[in-house]
């Protein structure tokens, strides 16, 4: 396993090399988990290998107090995780633009950086998941509270020893009360967000409702829902989700091969 | 290297153990130990496993490639004799080409 220190921290990192025939000039993906019992997992064991043999250098991390990583008591507003992002990057001695892949707040946490770094973001793809709205922190709110009230009672082994972590996490930090008071953008700021967005949503999920405020702060936004799928998609239906995402990354391709608006034609 | 399966599963034994660590001591591993009911593996020591495929066998056996046909689901409910197998074969038809 490997680490890097970021911020204070010890953070669980992995990499994917790019597929055959890719070198230095191989776009980067990182891929960013979601909140609260989820990590690098959920990536690795479904899309992160299929972008790697598009031709992607795929970098992963657990975030603080998730997974491998550090589990420090407080410091969990997006803006910390918005933090340790920036420092990720630096340790990976990345410097170009970048592919953001976000699952759940893993997503919210690919805009937050774009928000701050428009000029660094390629595109951003997001799981089931809205960008740092006063909606979805309110909502976000809620879910770790009810977190907190759950129980091993009648689970698998390894459902428990998730749930540990997450009782921990929600027992031993500030995470349940910090992360929703988090400062939130001006809504005006999401302007300056120009690179193109896909939201892929689970039609049987709550952040359903998330998808058209999502689409008036980012009018680019590529909407795509998944009927019969509920939040944990990305895991539960692995194999529609990458087909999604890897033909919304050949439009891309093609778009800026035939000069489109990412092809900077025209001036 | 080996490519019986005796010797594979004594490797992947090996790396079961660490990746599991003090979970690991006392349990016994055979090949038909399921991933998660059996060594009560969670999908990050699967990540590991993956990390420490990829430092004994290097390009040999693509672990992405065994992952590819199964689904997250699926995978917790492998058998240790199914991964054996795939790294056997996969280190067969490498010591066969050469």
């Amino acid at each position: 396993m490997r680490f890097l220190a970021v911020n204070g921290l010890s953070l669980h990192v992995a990499e994917i090399a790019a597929g055959v025939g890719r070198g230095p000039e191989a776009p980067t993906a990182v891929l960013v988990h979601g909140m609260a019992g989820d990590s690098m997992a959920s990536w690795y064991l479904t899309l992160a290998h299929p972008l790697a043999e598009r031709g992607m250098r795929v970098l992963l991390h657990d975030l603080r107090g998730h997974g491998r990583s550090d589990v420090p008591t407080d410091g969990y507003a997006l803006d910390d995780f918005v933090n340790d992002l920036e420092g990720l990057l630096a340790g990976w001695g990345v410097t170009g633009r970048v592919h953001l892949f976000g699952n759940s707040f893993g997503g919210t946490v690919a805009f937050g950086y774009a928000l701050r770094h428009p000029d660094r973001v390629a595109a951003i793809t997001a799981i089931d998941s809205a960008p740092p709205t006063a909606a979805w922190f309110d909502r976000m709110g809620r879910r770790l509270g009810r977190a907190a009230t759950l129980t091993a009672t009648g689970r698998h082994a390894v459902s428990a020893r998730r749930l540990r972590d997450v009782q921990r996490l929600l027992a031993e930090t500030t995470i349940a009360t910090e992360l929703p008071a988090s400062r939130l953008p001006d809504p005006a700021a999401f302007a300056a967000v120009t690179c193109p967005v896909l939201c892929l949503y689970g039609g049987d999920s709550p952040m359903l409702e998330l998808a058209g405020p999502t689409e008036r702060l980012l009018p680019q936004t590529r909407t795509v829902v998944l009927e019969n799928a509920g939040h944990s998609m990305l895991v539960d239906r692995a194999a529609d989700v990458r087909g999604h995402v890897v033909a919304w990354l050949d439009d891309l391709t093609t778009t800026a091969l035939t000069g489109g608006r990412e092809g900077r034609t025209h001036g | 290297m080996p490519t019986d399966k005796t010797a594979v599963l004594a490797d992947i034994d090996a790396m079961l153990r660490a990746v599991l660590g003090d979970f690991g001591t006392d349990i016994e591993i055979t090949a038909a130990s399921t991933f998660r009911a059996d060594l009560g593996m969670e999908s990050l020591d699967v990540v590991s496993l993956a990390g420490r495929l990829q430092a004994r066998y290097g390009d040999d056996v693509n672990f992405a490639q065994f992952l590819a046909g199964l689904d997250v689901s699926s995978m917790t409910d492998l058998r240790v004799g199914q991964l054996v197998d795939y790294v056997a074969e996969s280190l067969g038809a490498v010591a066969a080409a050469s």
